[in-house]
């Protein structure tokens, strides 16, 4: 078992993984009941002066669930995060985390949480092994509990042989898996990850994935803000697509491609200048109900049921694309149809 | 039953949280132990370095030219370096560790996401420096003591009034670390013109009696005369209990609402 004795899968599953399962790890799969959702927001608020960061947003993450916050730049996902944290303060409406109030029980609900910040927050004149010590020491965990931890986070971060290594000149994927094993220090219950591989190589980003995908396998609540499509798709169980502050959309990646995007993407690329001109002649090919084309400078993208047969009749009608694919419409598609394709910032 | 579902069933099995001030100091612990040579550099060559060039050598000079003061300068001029040393140590001892935690390597964020308060934060940094500035002005002490800088035993009572010294004129340098969001320019600033002329003219190497009207002025705004007036005090036995309360009181009055300003503006920069 990856890890160890101290890191009880807990949750969700319906037999305990480990070979010595203790009473917490019963306790919590027999008794808890998944309705009372953990983190709890109606018309959750938050203003800096006269900018409004986040607009009354509402929503539920149910224990064990991965929660993703999508959305670009400025859409006030981690102003969100910083709130479910208990680090900023709520400006109006409410919030409700494991049950308890924020304003009031912030170290009590911290001390439940795991946070991994947009930026490392590492000690990095401290070495591995002494960031994850001290952590665990600010969550009032004793030396004796906390030597055991240290050791199986390091075996689970795949950071074993830097121990005693400085933090300062590990590379970005390291120090970004130290700063979620410090997260994990007071096995909490909820982990929440604000664009957690922001930065990183995609061999870094994949084993992170790894590591995350073995957190959820062990019931522990994900919360996570990213604008990596494939992040969202890879790990959320559900999410929703913050835009301007507010909710724009709300559900499985599934659900959100069929309810905002269609099957399949057919992506025609003609002569500079010509785009326009064959985005009219194709667009009379269309459902107009569910199908639509999008004329971008470089190519037309048609969203179709089926994007080999409309490339046919595309053909049919005379119009010879330098290149063409057709492919399944992905988050990424219903992400750009309902933010849109300029920037914010 | 909700109460018991929202502590969530591992909460009597969850050890309670012991989250304090202490935890922030252990953590500058093994910061230190990292750093620990400059500290033995500064924490011992510095008075080694006043005691002697200042106490021992320009000492004798006074010593010999008909000094006035009743003792011999160096028991005169070692305990104002003591609290002087303190004061300064601490001031940028709190400066830039906070100006760095919150914005440098950020580990005052990162605190903020445990159980730890915002309060129990600022406390435990400002806690640290404290022991530091004990432990620091303990070994000044000594070294004072070994040339013969001492006459008595209540010139211990300088260890303390030097802590208190540097402290109150650190909360409020926490306050501002804590505020300040440029690259920490304001410090120069106030170690050149509040630090350094502080060391001038707060009676360290003569009595501000010396000095016209406004320079005396000066002197009685600066908690360093105060500080330095109650370690003399001490060294030599000449103060009275009023007026040493009186010092007392006013060093006290930067320190207690230094420490709930600084409180206030941790509390307002983590919540950023």
């Amino acid at each position: 078992m990856i890890y160890g004795r101290n890191f009880r899968p807990r949750r969700l599953l319906p037999f305990p993984l480990v070979t010595t399962p203790t009473p917490r790890g019963q306790v919590d799969t027999l008794t808890r009941s998944s309705a009372d959702p953990l983190i709890h927001a109606r018309g959750l608020t938050k203003t800096f002066g006269t900018f409004t960061a986040v607009d009354g947003i509402d929503f539920a993450v149910p224990r064990g669930e991965a929660f993703g916050f999508l959305g670009p730049n400025g859409a006030g996902k981690s102003s969100t995060m910083r709130m479910i944290a208990c680090v900023a303060p709520i400006t109006s409406g409410s919030l409700r985390i494991l049950g308890m109030d924020p304003a009031t029980q912030g170290p009590a609900i911290r001390g439940r949480l795991g946070v991994v910040p947009q930026q490392d927050t590492l000690d990095l004149e401290l070495t591995v092994r002494e960031n994850l010590y001290i952590y665990g020491r600010y969550f009032g965990l004793s030396r004796s509990v906390l030597r055991g931890k240290v050791e199986e986070l390091m075996d689970f971060a795949q950071l074993s042989d830097r121990a005693d290594a400085k933090v300062e000149p590990l590379s970005g994927g390291m120090k970004r898996r130290l700063t979620i094993a410090r997260s994990l220090i007071n096995d909490p219950e909820i982990l929440l990850l604000d664009e957690p591989t922001t930065g990183l190589d995609p061999q870094a980003r994949h084993v992170l994935w790894d590591r995350l995908y073995r957190l959820k396998q062990q019931g522990v609540t994900l919360v996570l803000t990213t604008h990596y499509m494939d992040e969202a798709e890879q790990l959320c169980d559900r999410l929703v697509v913050m835009d301007g502050g507010r909710i724009v959309a709300e559900g499985s990646p599934q659900q959100l491609i069929a309810e905002h995007s269609t099957r399949e993407v057919a992506e025609l690329r003609f002569p500079p200048g010509e785009n326009a001109a064959a985005a009219e002649r194709v667009s009379a090919l269309l459902d107009p109900a569910s199908e639509r084309a999008e004329v971008l400078p470089d190519r037309v993208l048609l969203y179709v049921a089926d994007g080999e047969r409309m490339l046919a009749r595309a053909h049919e009608q005379g119009l010879a694309p330098i290149s063409s694919l057709v492919r399944r419409s992905s988050l990424e598609d219903v992400f750009l149809r309902l933010t849109g394709r300029s920037l914010v910032d | 039953m909700s109460a018991t579902v929202a502590a969530g069933p591992d909460a009597a099995a969850r050890p309670r949280i012991r989250a304090s001030r202490w935890q922030v100091v252990e953590y500058q612990l093994y910061v230190g132990r990292r750093i620990w040579r400059t500290m033995f550099v500064v924490g011992v060559g510095t008075p080694l370095a006043y005691v002697l060039a200042l106490g021992v050598g320009l000492g004798t000079v006074v010593d010999n030219n008909g000094n006035t003061l009743g003792v011999p300068y160096i028991v005169y001029v070692a305990p104002a370096f003591l609290t002087a040393a303190a004061l300064q140590i601490a001031a940028a001892d709190t400066a830039f560790p906070i100006m760095a935690g919150f914005k440098w390597i950020r580990t005052f964020h990162g605190m903020a996401a445990t159980p730890l308060t915002a309060t129990q934060i600022c406390d435990g940094q400002l806690l640290w420096v404290a022991l530091r500035i004990f432990a620091n002005s303990a070994v000044y002490l000594g070294i004072m003591a070994a040339f013969g800088g001492t006459e008595r035993w209540w010139v211990l009572l300088t260890i303390p009034v030097a802590t208190l010294t540097a402290m109150a004129f650190a909360a409020p340098i926490a306050a501002l670390a804590a505020t300040l969001e440029n690259e920490g320019n304001a410090f120069n600033m106030v170690f050149r013109f509040v630090v350094t002329p502080m060391f001038l003219f707060s009676g360290t190497f003569y009595p501000i009696s010396q000095l016209p009207q406004w320079g005396q002025d000066l002197a009685y705004i600066s908690p360093l005369w105060h500080g330095t007036m109650l370690a003399r005090g001490a060294a030599i036995g000449h103060l009275g209990a009023l007026p040493a309360l009186g010092h007392v009181a006013y060093l006290l009055a930067w320190l207690v609402p230094g420490i709930a300003v600084a409180r206030w503006r941790f509390a307002v920069r983590i919540s950023k």
